[in-house]
């Protein structure tokens, strides 16, 4: 029968066993909850009446420690028949409960020590619990003290500078446009390409940093993005008058046509949409 | 119970005095051969919450001993209980079936059995079957 286990002492648990082996040994085969329950809790019943009367005889004598006499008299008292006991030892064979005496819990064995504790001082009673591990409360730092003076600091400050300076310009004439000096030798001493635009002043009168995605304007600056694609496709179309004679013809204009469709495809959409999140999908660049 | 006492006194005759504790005594001396059903650990627990702590632990064992007599008692009187419930039963049945044979073999300690038991000791248990 199932029920909800409160908690039990294992103390009571083991009365409730001890009645079990008791009901066991008399031939019964099973039984009621409520029966075991009610055997059990007569049994500590019956342990606390007997010890308190005991005890009470005991001090009624003007004693601490009680003796069998107190024992007897607690017996007389609730009504128990204890001249029979030897004959019911001999009658019924105890059978001895397996499990043993509630066993202590083993003492949580301190595998994460780290260093040995340290020994409490002469002035703490020798009772009280020990210190901790010394990691929990002694605190050793991982690293050196930094350098904290104000020159050190200056002077680590403007070497980073420097440094950071240097190789961002190594970096940009690896990767972006050079100005060389010398021309026989094109990396020994590379400059930075200036690019000038016309007029010069006009970056500074047109303000950049509201526009995020130079594709995602509004108005488009057709200038700049068809005519690389046709100087590309000129010289392709050149290129193939080698081989093809007349087929150029055909070509181009095919070409010409397209150009103007892609601009056209690129600026409707942003057109028709203003809404981003209705806009069709771009794929990356792909430079 | 006192009565029994008596009894128990008065058969020892006139020349041994009122001792009713040497049998105990000398019981005690035989205790440590037998060991009770009930640990000694879980016995002095409950005796130490009563505030008896007996120097000598044959005490204890004399004590789980009584108690364990005490249950054996009521169980003993349970199971005539049962048997005679089984018996009338399966009388009764036996002359329209023989399913149940001779002896229900199966005995189940229920509080059927156990509220009568426990009243030939005095004790008056009333347990409502359910919950309301």
């Amino acid at each position: 029968m199932e029920k909800l286990e409160q908690t039990t002492s294992p103390h009571r648990k083991l009365l409730t066993a001890a009645v079990s082996s008791v009901l066991l040994s008399h031939g019964f085969d099973s039984s009621d909850w409520d029966v075991l329950e009610t055997l059990t809790e007569m049994l500590q019943c019956f342990f606390c009446e007997i010890g308190q009367s005991s005890k009470n005889y005991c001090e009624l004598s003007g004693r601490t420690e009680p003796l069998i006499a107190d024992v007897i008299l607690g017996f007389v008292e609730m009504g128990i028949n204890f001249t029979q006991l030897s004959e019911f030892i001999k009658q019924h064979k105890l059978q001895v409960l397996p499990t043993l005496q509630p066993q202590q819990q083993p003492k949580q064995l301190n595998m994460l020590q780290a260093g040995t504790k340290q020994p409490l001082p002469s002035h703490i009673p020798q009772h009280l619990p020990s210190f901790p591990d010394p990691h929990s409360y002694i605190r050793t730092p991982t690293h050196k003290q930094p350098v904290i003076d104000y020159e050190a600091i200056r002077e680590k400050c403007a070497i980073q500078k420097r440094d950071v300076e240097k190789a961002l310009t190594k970096f940009l004439a690896k990767t972006s446009q050079t100005h060389n000096l010398f021309e026989n030798d094109e990396f020994i001493f590379p400059l930075i390409t200036c690019k000038t635009e016309f007029p010069p002043y006009l970056n500074a009168l047109m303000p950049q940093d509201q526009i995020f995605d130079a594709e995602d304007l509004e108005y488009k600056t057709e200038e700049i993005n068809p005519p690389p694609k046709k100087r590309v496709k000129t010289e392709k179309s050149e290129t193939k008058t080698e081989g093809d004679g007349e087929e150029e013809v055909v070509e181009e204009p095919p070409e010409e046509i397209e150009d103007p469709n892609k601009v056209d495809e690129n600026s409707s959409p942003v057109v028709d949409i203003d809404n981003p999140y209705l806009a069709a999908t771009k794929l990356p660049n792909k430079s | 119970m006192n009565q029994m006492v008596k009894d128990e006194v008065q058969q020892n005759g006139d020349d041994q005095p009122l001792t009713v504790g040497q049998p105990l005594s000398e019981f005690l001396m035989q205790l440590e051969d037998y060991t009770p059903t009930i640990p000694d650990a879980v016995t002095a627990h409950y005796l130490n919450t009563a505030g008896f702590e007996p120097k000598d632990p044959r005490l204890l064992r004399l004590i789980s001993i009584a108690a364990q007599k005490f249950i054996s008692d009521i169980a003993n009187d349970a199971l005539q209980h049962c048997k005679m419930r089984s018996s009338n039963s399966s009388s009764s049945h036996n002359n329209s079936k023989n399913s149940k044979g001779t002896k229900d073999r199966r005995y189940c300690l229920t509080m059927e059995d156990l509220t009568p038991a426990l009243a030939e000791f005095g004790i008056t248990v009333k347990k409502p079957q359910y919950f309301v």
